[in-house]
């Protein structure tokens, strides 16, 4: 493992039998897992590469359970690791040798549908695709939707913020969450928000939304609902250069229009995902867009002959526009399927997650197929090309010797690559342990210091999810301390009135 | 009292630092226009950041604005307007409700986090505020977020900083969103509805698949005179609830129709556009009926949010408790609230009535007097305010910035 975890407290092990005697006290019945063969399940989440099996798996099904658990765990200095569905790609989820793995998937009911106030109030163990389902009826659905969301719990997609496609226009999970309650470790309960559009005071539940699971457990959601719109329509629009499907993306931005979705692939992503599903992707350009007009039918067809004027004045070699429904999955089909039919091109693939300004995508690819040179492994590139966010999947096979210590290199360069054109480490997979170390490409020292003393106001002892997003853990007292700086209030050059 | 005026965030950083070291809490200010929101301070030095004020950059076709924090709000609007752009969270201009002669900066925008009616569509200050330079009360300068609209790199401590009333952290420089301004917008207008009846209405509306950017209800009042910006619309006082439609002309057209439809059985709809819908909606945006200028002018405001479903139910019992003038807004989920001056600005039946409905508070205009014995924030529960002043300290340990701006009598 290239990842350094934080290392286990040998007193804690030794004392397993005896913390799975109180555990049990807590969690009745087959709430708590400790036969190694049943562990194995949780021992990674989907970053694979990364394996360890927890001390204990505990699955709680009350609030008042997750608080007594986490209110022992403090109180013996036991680290916990909270866990929805672990659909995680960036190792949010992956357990610690000496902690207790604390599984929401019992939380699977939705409390309450409340059309009036366009809410959801649901437990955090219900998928994302679930709450979209029990409101449909009424013509209503959960705008964010990431790609694993027939999976994915909506604890998760709160923990780690999740995106999705659609997340251009309509926001990412921040942008349709409006309160929660949460067990912090302590073992206190606490209500943040509600129905209300906004909570009074700090806005808690901003900066507990892609948390990671370091600041507290949720045991329950309120999300935002929305009207599904009326229709939705799609381009799949191909380019004989990179350069000119970038251009096409800012000129339909810089038109006003935002799609409900706009997704690239480069020639390598075009072909896996076309040998894989047959979705009918024209094999001969360099780049393809997939643009998602959404809205009433004659919003839709005025902006579809928009952005294909567009499009045409951008020089595309190929523009198909969807009919039917059923065309317009079959475009999406490729896309949707662009990961699997990539593992069937390579034996393995690692994804990456950076966000760069849209101005700088054509510098970016053509950093990617240095740094593949350099590495001698191949890429396929999807990205959300609307919001700048590239998924670069590097090909590698994990039996040949040294090759995922390339990926792995290859990776963490385009990740800096994308700080360097003014983006960000993650878009949407969140930092886990896959990005942790590259966090001081990103924040200074002080900036993480900041970060970290925030973790200290809700976790005092640094027990919950600790390894994960910040490459050093510092102790809270040590943050707290604060180096006066000798001065008087003086400033002689600091104009005064 | 010392006013600092600071020219960069270096000057940040010794103001603050040199305030630690005095124990001396800063006052921070742009323009002050929002200066008699929240509590008397502790303070007693000034810390004005409107010399910080230059547009870093500028990219349309990115969706962003990088802008020191004390950018004028109205010379950025301006900016982003010659691109056809605007802040989607429609910041509200508090100078005619307060009073004052300056709309403030852009700092005190996302500080006070104040959305006007589109919030309910684009969200708030807090949804378009991408990344943050700032200094903290330990007197160090850090970042956070970035400069893309997509972006889960760390803690979003840019949620924090929103709506914070400077109390974590002086900004120097944010990066904020914007959107294309929509091609054309109409306005249906519905006359006579009690409040009841237009809340129904507005959620009606909400709830349909035709993308309403604004449902607001001016209820029936005697005590209003004729405001400006309501022009002939508004009649002497009778009820008006206002829906809003933008996108492209054709949709607009369209789903006018369609809206009207839906909502034929609260009466027929008449409809304006553009330049009067505009000015109907700053209106509402600013809250223009309670000005400070006008008849109502020293009357204590509250600004009430709660769900949206119960506005009408909470809003009438407000009225008739306290003979009070009410204006709804985000379909019945923000409610202004003018009430006759009295010297609790009848905060013991306010803060009652607005708990049971699941909702908040704020006292956003009252004399200084009043202000002394009354909460103007939301009192919270023991466990939520003990977290969030754990928060506040990992910011500001020595509580240096606007030190008791936000709880009454506060010392740290």
């Amino acid at each position: 493992m290239a990842i350094m975890m934080p290392a286990s407290d040998q007193a804690v092990l030794a004392r397993r039998a005896e913390i799975i005697a109180a555990l049990r006290a807590i969690v009745p019945g087959e709430g708590v897992i400790d036969s190694a063969a049943e562990m194995r399940a949780y021992e990674s989440d989907g970053l694979t590469a990364y394996r360890q099996p927890p001390m204990v798996v505990v699955l709680p099904d009350t609030t008042e359970q997750v608080s007594l658990v986490l209110k022992y765990c403090a109180e013996q200095s036991i680290k916990v690791v909270p866990r929805g569905s672990g659909t995680s790609l960036s190792g949010g989820a992956l357990p610690l040798e000496d902690g207790v793995l604390l599984g929401l998937g019992k939380f699977k009911r939705i409390r309450e549908i409340d059309f009036d106030n366009r809410v959801v109030v649901t437990e955090p163990g219900v998928t994302n695709l679930a709450i979209s389902q029990a409101v449909a009826h009424a013509g209503f659905y959960y705008a964010p939707d990431p790609s694993s969301q027939i999976a994915c719990s909506i604890g998760g997609n709160v923990a780690e913020n999740s995106g999705g496609v659609h997340c251009l226009k309509y926001g990412m999970t921040t942008n349709n969450v409006l309160g929660c309650e949460i067990v912090l470790m302590s073992g206190e309960i606490l209500r943040i928000g509600g129905k209300s559009a906004e909570n009074p005071g700090y806005d808690l539940m901003g900066v507990i939304t892609g948390s990671e699971g370091l600041l507290g457990v949720i045991t329950e959601i309120t999300v935002r609902i929305l009207q599904k719109p009326e229709t939705a329509r799609a381009l799949m629009v191909g380019f004989a250069e990179v350069e000119a499907a970038g251009e096409c993306v800012a000129r339909i931005i810089g038109a006003g229009i935002i799609p409900g979705g706009m997704e690239m692939m480069d020639k390598p992503a075009i072909h896996a995902a076309e040998a894989f599903v047959h979705a009918g992707y024209p094999l001969d350009v360099e780049a393809l867009l997939i643009i998602e007009l959404d809205g009433p039918k004659i919003e839709v067809d005025e902006l579809i002959a928009r952005v294909e004027a567009i499009a045409n004045a951008c020089g595309s070699t190929t523009c198909q526009i969807s009919t039917s429904e059923a065309e317009r999955n079959l475009f999406w089909a490729g896309r949707k399927a662009a990961f699997p039919a990539v593992g069937r091109i390579s034996p393995d693939y690692l994804c990456m997650d950076g966000t760069i300004p849209r101005g700088a995508l054509p510098k970016a690819l053509a950093r990617i197929r240095e740094l593949s040179e350099k590495y001698q492994l191949g890429c396929a590139n999807v990205f959300h090309a609307g919001d700048g966010n590239l998924h670069p999947l590097i090909l590698y096979d994990a039996n040949k010797p040294g090759e995922i210590e390339r990926a792995e290199a290859f990776g963490a360069d385009i990740l800096r690559a994308c700080v360097e054109f003014g983006g960000v480490l993650t878009g949407e997979h969140g930092v886990g342990i896959e990005k942790r170390d590259l966090m001081p490409d990103m924040f200074s020292e002080i900036d993480l210091n900041q970060q970290q003393r925030l973790k200290c106001a809700f976790d005092s002892q640094g027990l919950l999810n600790p390894g994960k997003v910040f490459p050093t853990l510092h102790r809270c007292a040590e943050l707290g301390r604060m180096h006066v700086h000798a001065g008087k209030l003086a400033f002689p050059d600091i104009p005064r009135f | 009292m010392d006013t600092l005026r600071v020219r960069d965030a270096k000057d940040v950083e010794e103001v603050v630092r040199a305030a630690i070291a005095n124990e001396q809490p800063l006052e921070i200010i742009g323009h002050g226009s929002k200066r008699s929101i929240g509590h008397a301070m502790a303070t007693n030095a000034v810390l004005d950041v409107s010399a910080l004020n230059a547009v870093t950059s500028y990219e349309p076709n990115e969706l962003i604005v990088t802008l020191q924090a004390g950018a004028p709000l109205g010379d950025v609007q301006s900016l982003i307007d010659a691109k056809n752009q605007q802040f989607a969270f429609e910041p509200m201009n508090t100078a005619p409700l307060l009073g004052t002669p300056m709309s403030g900066t852009i700092g005190g925008m996302i500080a006070a986090g104040l959305a006007g009616p589109r919030r309910i569509r684009a969200g708030g200050a807090r949804d378009h505020l991408l990344g943050a330079h700032a200094v903290s009360g330990f007197g160090d300068s850090f970042k956070t977020g970035g400069k893309v609209v997509k972006n889960v790199t760390g803690y979003d401590l840019c949620k924090l900083l929103a709506g914070s009333w400077g109390t974590l952290s002086v900004m120097t420089e944010v990066t904020l969103k914007v959107m294309p301004k929509p091609e054309a917008e109409r306005t249906l207008l519905l006359r006579g509805l009690d409040d009841a009846a237009a809340n129904k209405a507005m959620t009606a509306a909400l709830g349909s698949p035709f993308d309403v950017s604004g449902a607001a209800h001016l209820p029936k009042s005697e005590l209003r005179a004729k405001v400006e910006g309501l022009g002939d619309v508004a009649g002497e006082g009778e009820p008006l609830t206002v829906l809003r439609l933008e996108g492209i002309t054709a949709s607009v057209a369209h789903r006018a129709g369609s809206l009207r439809e839906l909502l034929a059985s609260f009466g027929t709809a008449t409809l304006v556009e553009d330049g009067a819908s505009e000015a109907l909606w700053t209106t509402i945006r600013d809250v223009l009926p309670f000005a400070a200028t006008g008849a109502l002018g020293a009357w204590p405001v509250w600004r009430i949010v709660c769900p949206p479903a119960s506005g009408a139910a909470l809003g009438t019992q407000l009225a008739r408790e306290t003979g009070g003038d009410l204006i709804y807004d985000w379909g019945g989920g923000l409610i202004w609230a003018a009430l006759p001056p009295k010297s609790d600005a009848h905060a013991p039946v306010v803060r009652a009535r607005v708990s049971a409905a699941g909702g908040h508070a704020t006292l956003i205009r009252a004399e200084e007097e009043v202000r002394r014995d009354v909460d103007v924030f939301h009192p919270q529960e023991p466990g939520i305010a003990a977290l969030s002043e754990r928060v506040r300290a990992s910011f500001d340990p020595k509580a240096i910035l606007n030190r008791g701006r936000l709880s009454r009598g506060a010392t740290a």
